[in-house]
């Protein structure tokens, strides 16, 4: 094995370690595929593919090609205070995006105030801060919600008080819930083994997410309140198999709940989505997106009888992502692009894609344009949109498709085994999977097994001869952010808000649905920590783990 | 002979990413030193606290989120603050190299990128602590009652 070198010597086939033909979800990749591969599989292609927009959803849920119906152009982005913020989408519109995904600091996601002493440093890092309403306002200003295609953040923990925070705004543009769409992550149960913004006990996370989706499925059934997310998972050390099966469990559970509320699956699956990801393999990427799908269409069929075609036709987003890499940033370009490619290819309904610069600070201007470019260069240039599905019926695309389904099916049984996926969380299996996984990759990419051209491949001894401009956040905007928080305050009805907060208490404890008060709350100016200190009061925190 | 390396590793602040922070910590167990991890989420005051409690030579500290330069020489200062001037401080994350002058300057020693190969964070704490501690540590019963708590 060569490292560090240009080029391995030459060598004949039987000497190449068979390790490189091992995919990191999972399956080895054959040196050919023919009509036998599918049939070693059992792959009956009217049944197990089928046609675009029918069962089992193999090749997309959509009739037409993406050049006539596209997947919307997101972006997800928010750094510093609001007004940055604002400045950022202002441009993001003018350069044609349609979905604004907020990305929100971790003090928003946790729900501290800027002035919380675990908010120190953290202020507009890593997403904008958002304390209130106040500060929604600013970040949309002359942004009409109903401008956009679609609206949202992630607000896993306190997926209610994003909500909120939406139909307080939308309020406050003089719209109705219909005139706009808004698309929440609101998936905690993942934070718990992958992303870290968990802060309550898990069932109350659970509760409170189910919460925003029974809202919706009542009063705003076109809009977006949950994606089930594989994304964290895959990159915290999952892989995209056991990643897509612990999302699945993760959806199971959120239905089960909302089940038990006496909605009809049909009521809600529609608005449920995925966000898939698999950023190490472009056709693992692309069958990754149709084995979920044949396998979200048979558990909503068969498991929960949905009768609603809408409710069988997963939806999906996906974040274009190569392995980017600190050094040499530019080529993380081309990575980026073949990692949305495959996304587009495989069908999905909404996508962003990393800009080259995330893993050095929050994406700068012109790295956000590049990737919005990206997007349009594979919807308009080539032909990659005129056809549906256009890598189905490839000998190879089906035969890795029908393998991933395999292990992701298998790695959703055992969690079924264990009693679902809070059992799977408590009882350690996802975090220790996600652990030895991401131990796993490491020792590969130690190893020189998944090679990174520019890190330990083709290195240039010259190193940095290209600078990328850092995006830094100024420290004043925690001072700012403070500031404003205490005008907030100042300038509030406190009874109102005393009263909204109490009302918040009084349907948390009592097991009824907290997102009409927290609107209330929200409307009130009652700040994101203010709400989800009454969460903690009523629920308890969550504590965390000292195992590795 | 001194006893194994002992090291303290931490999430400080509200980053929730602790992937890179718990395969560090499986790798320098590997590399034969004994680790202890605090958990998501420790102000740079518990991280001290822990540091002395435990008793490491070493502080390796996580930190994602961008707040590395507010945060690191915070928990630099409460070390000092107890004492623990000698304990080594290292920082891994997403750091732009630019910081490092400034970090370095507040008492950081040594910062690593995503990626490194763990047998290189190992080799520059086992080159720092070889050359300021060796100090035979005797008290045998007392760090296997740790050994049993920290697993």
């Amino acid at each position: 094995m060569t490292r560090g070198g240009d080029q391995p010597g030459p060598r004949d086939a039987a000497e190449v370690d068979l390790d490189f033909f091992i995919l990191d979800s999972g399956p080895t990749v054959e040196p050919l595929y023919t009509p036998d591969s599918l049939r070693s599989r059992g792959i009956d292609p009217e049944r197990d593919i089928g046609v675009p927009a029918a069962y089992p959803y193999t090749r997309g849920i959509d009739k037409t090609p993406p050049r006539a119906h596209q997947p919307l152009i997101k972006f997800y982005t928010g750094h510093a205070g609001p007004e940055e913020t604002n400045d950022r989408y202002r441009k993001l519109v003018g350069w044609g995006v349609e979905q604004i995904q907020m990305a929100t600091d971790l003090p928003s996601q946790i729900g501290f105030d800027p002035d919380h002493l675990m908010a120190t440093g953290e202020v507009g890092r890593a997403g904008v801060s958002i304390a209130s309403l106040a500060d929604m306002e600013v970040a949309f200003e002359g942004i009409p919600l109903n401008q956009l295609s679609r609206v949202g953040m992630l607000f896993n923990c306190d997926g209610p008080v994003g909500l909120a925070l939406f139909v307080a705004l939308g309020e406050k543009q003089g719209l109705r819930v219909e005139d706009y769409i808004v698309d929440l992550q609101n998936d905690p149960l993942k934070e718990y083994v992958a992303r870290g913004t968990q802060f309550l006990p898990i069932r109350s996370a659970l509760r409170l997410a189910c919460d925003v989706v029974e809202w919706c499925a009542r009063k705003a059934p076109h809009w977006y309140p949950l994606d089930v997310c594989v994304n964290h998972l895959n990159a915290a050390g999952a892989g995209s198999t056991y990643g897509t099966a612990f999302a699945l469990s993760n959806a199971e559970a959120y239905i089960e709940e909302l089940l038990s509320r006496g909605l009809t699956i049909d009521e809600f699956a529609p608005m449920l989505m995925m966000f898939l990801d698999e950023r190490d393999d472009f056709f693992s990427a692309v069958a990754n997106i149709r084995a979920t799908r044949r396998i979200w269409a048979d558990l909503m069929k068969h498991r929960y009888r949905a009768t609603d075609p809408r409710s069988m036709a997963l939806q999906i987003t996906a974040y274009g992502h190569g392995r980017e890499t600190r050094r040499e940033p530019l080529n993380n370009i081309a990575r980026i692009a073949f990692g949305t490619l495959a996304y587009y290819l495989g069908g999905v309904q909404t996508l962003y894609d990393a800009s080259f610069d995330e893993v050095l600070s929050v994406p700068s201007d012109d790295a956000a344009r590049v990737s919005v470019r990206i997007q349009q260069i594979i919807r308009q240039e080539h032909g990659f949109g005129l056809t549906v599905d256009p890598l189905g019926g490839s000998y190879f695309v089906e035969s890795l498709t029908t393998d991933l389904e395999r292990g992701i099916r298998k790695a959703l049984a055992e969690v079924e085994e264990m009693g679902g996926a809070i059992s799977a969380i408590e009882n350690g299996h996802m975090r220790r999977v996600i652990g030895e996984g991401a131990v796993r990759r490491q020792k590969r990419f130690e190893a020189g097994l998944r090679p990174m051209v520019g890190v330990d491949r083709n290195v240039d001894n010259n190193e940095g001869a290209i600078a990328i401009p850092l995006n830094r956040v100024d420290p004043a905007v925690e001072e700012r952010q403070k500031e404003r928080l205490r005008q907030v305050r100042a300038g509030r009805d406190g009874a109102h808000v005393r009263k909204s907060l109490a009302a918040v208490l009084e349907a948390a404890r009592a097991g009824s649905n907290v997102v009409d008060p927290c609107i209330d709350a929200v409307r009130a100016y009652a700040t994101v920590g203010e709400i989800c200190d009454v969460f903690r009061e009523a629920f308890g925190e969550w504590q965390p783990s000292t195992e590795f | 002979m001194p006893g194994p390396i002992r090291v303290l590793i931490a999430k400080v602040g509200l980053d929730g990413h602790d992937v890179g922070a718990r395969v560090v910590a499986r790798g320098l167990v590997d590399e034969g030193m004994e680790v202890i991890y605090t958990g998501l989420r420790r102000t740079p005051e518990q991280i001290s606290a822990a540091a002395e409690q435990e008793d490491v030579q070493v502080v390796g500290v996580s930190i994602l989120s961008g707040a590395h330069l507010v945060l690191l020489p915070r928990v630099r200062e409460a070390l000092n603050e107890r004492g623990l001037e000698q304990v080594m401080l290292v920082a891994g994350g997403i750091i732009p190299d630019s910081d490092i002058p400034t970090l370095e300057a507040s008492g950081i020693d040594a910062i690593f990128h995503p990626g490194t190969p763990v047998p290189e964070i190992a080799a520059a704490i086992k080159k720092r602590i070889g050359l300021t501690h060796d100090i035979d540590r005797t008290d045998r019963n007392h760090r296997n009652d740790r050994e049993e708590r920290s697993r």
